[in-house]
């Protein structure tokens, strides 16, 4: 019996080792000559008005991809909070005494990355950023708080009813934007506003909305996790 | 050069993602090992549209810059995403099988779960 699960390992890692051998071997990649990408290049920023040609293919070509994928994320939170809500509260685990290092970090640096969490979100159609990377950035200011002060304590300031129509209520927003064009008689998922001047604070049409919006329902998303799971697994 | 050199460090991290999951015992081990092959799979596609010298897609100056293809990028952003949201519900039923059994062992669960069954 041991032997065979010897055998088994090695047998496995040789057919692991040679799939990833013979894919190096024969890999040979020639570029197209009517590239794709370099089609969004040439037309996006007179279309779009994004200098962010990456968050311009996401939130106005291929909207319908991230719409899909904003609808994931939401099913994603859904299911934590489901599982973990019905899920019997441990006892209470004694709480560690609060660190002066990790409270005065938690002071110092709690206001810059939140600001720097608005920050990207607002600015996604003009530098790195948009609201996916935002909001992570300003629920990790959260999660540094939770970490100083308690799960418990930093969700007592939220009021969780109000917190959970929000986030539905986001949801809803994003996903109803994009069929807001029909009122005005034109055909769904096409810009609402005009583009503007590429490079400008305000341009990029109907970018920024989307990237606020996006971010505000990844940051409440992240929120939860990070609260049901300090929640259920005792206080840090 | 620069996107083959990408390749072969994704297909080595693929590799050592797919061994972790199949040999490794401990569930959040496995996970983690999923994440690096979900890792690998961005890291080869974002190479895969590299250039020799190439920028970011945002524009700023000339128009005819050597910007990389964006498109690969656009997508690799949805796959972090589902991702990490994927990861979040899997320790989730992490959690709930460790609750139940009081151990992350794969083999253990499955023993316990045999056991449960004949009684």
């Amino acid at each position: 019996m041991r032997y065979r699960r010897i055998g088994l390992i090695v047998y496995a890692t040789i057919l692991v080792c040679c799939f990833c051998g013979l894919v190096i071997a024969f890999f040979s990649y020639q570029e197209p000559t009517r590239e794709l990408g370099a089609i969004y290049l040439s037309r996006a920023p007179s279309e779009t008005g994004a200098a962010n040609i990456v968050s311009a293919i996401y939130l106005n070509y291929r909207l319908y991809d991230t719409l899909f994928e904003i609808l994931i994320f939401s099913v994603a939170v859904l299911g934590v909070r489901f599982y973990l809500s019905d899920y019997r509260e441990k006892e209470i685990v004694e709480k560690i005494p609060e660190s002066q290092i990790v409270r005065t970090s938690a002071d110092l640096f709690f206001p810059p990355i939140f600001l720097i969490g608005i920050y990207l979100t607002l600015s996604g159609h003009l530098s790195p950023g948009g609201g996916f990377s935002g909001g992570v950035v300003a629920g990790t200011a959260l999660l540094l708080c939770a970490v100083a002060l308690g799960a418990n304590t930093v969700g007592k300031r939220f009021h969780e009813p109000t917190l959970r129509w929000l986030e539905w209520g986001v949801l809803l927003v994003v996903l109803s934007l994009p069929l807001l064009p029909i009122v005005v008689g034109r055909l769904p998922f096409t810009a609402l506003l005009p583009p503007g001047t590429m490079g400008k604070v305000i341009s990029g049409g109907s970018i920024p909305i989307d990237n606020l919006l996006i971010g505000i329902r990844v940051f409440i998303g992240t929120w939860v996790i990070i609260h049901y799971f300090m929640r259920h697994r005792g206080e840090v | 050069m620069l996107m083959i050199a990408g390749v072969i460090v994704a297909v080595i991290l693929f590799g050592i993602g797919l061994l972790g999951m199949i040999f490794r015992r401990d569930l959040i081990i496995k996970l983690l090992s999923l994440g690096l092959v979900n890792g690998s799979v961005m890291l080869c596609l974002v190479s895969l549209g590299s250039r020799a010298n190439g920028i970011a897609p945002i524009i700023r100056g000339p128009e005819n810059a050597n910007y990389v293809n964006p498109l690969p990028q656009a997508l690799v952003l949805s796959a972090i995403v589902i991702n990490f949201a994927i990861l979040a519900l899997a320790l989730v039923f992490v959690m709930l099988l460790v609750e139940h059994y009081h151990s992350t062992d794969s083999q253990r669960i499955e023993h316990e779960i045999k056991r449960e069954r004949e009684l």
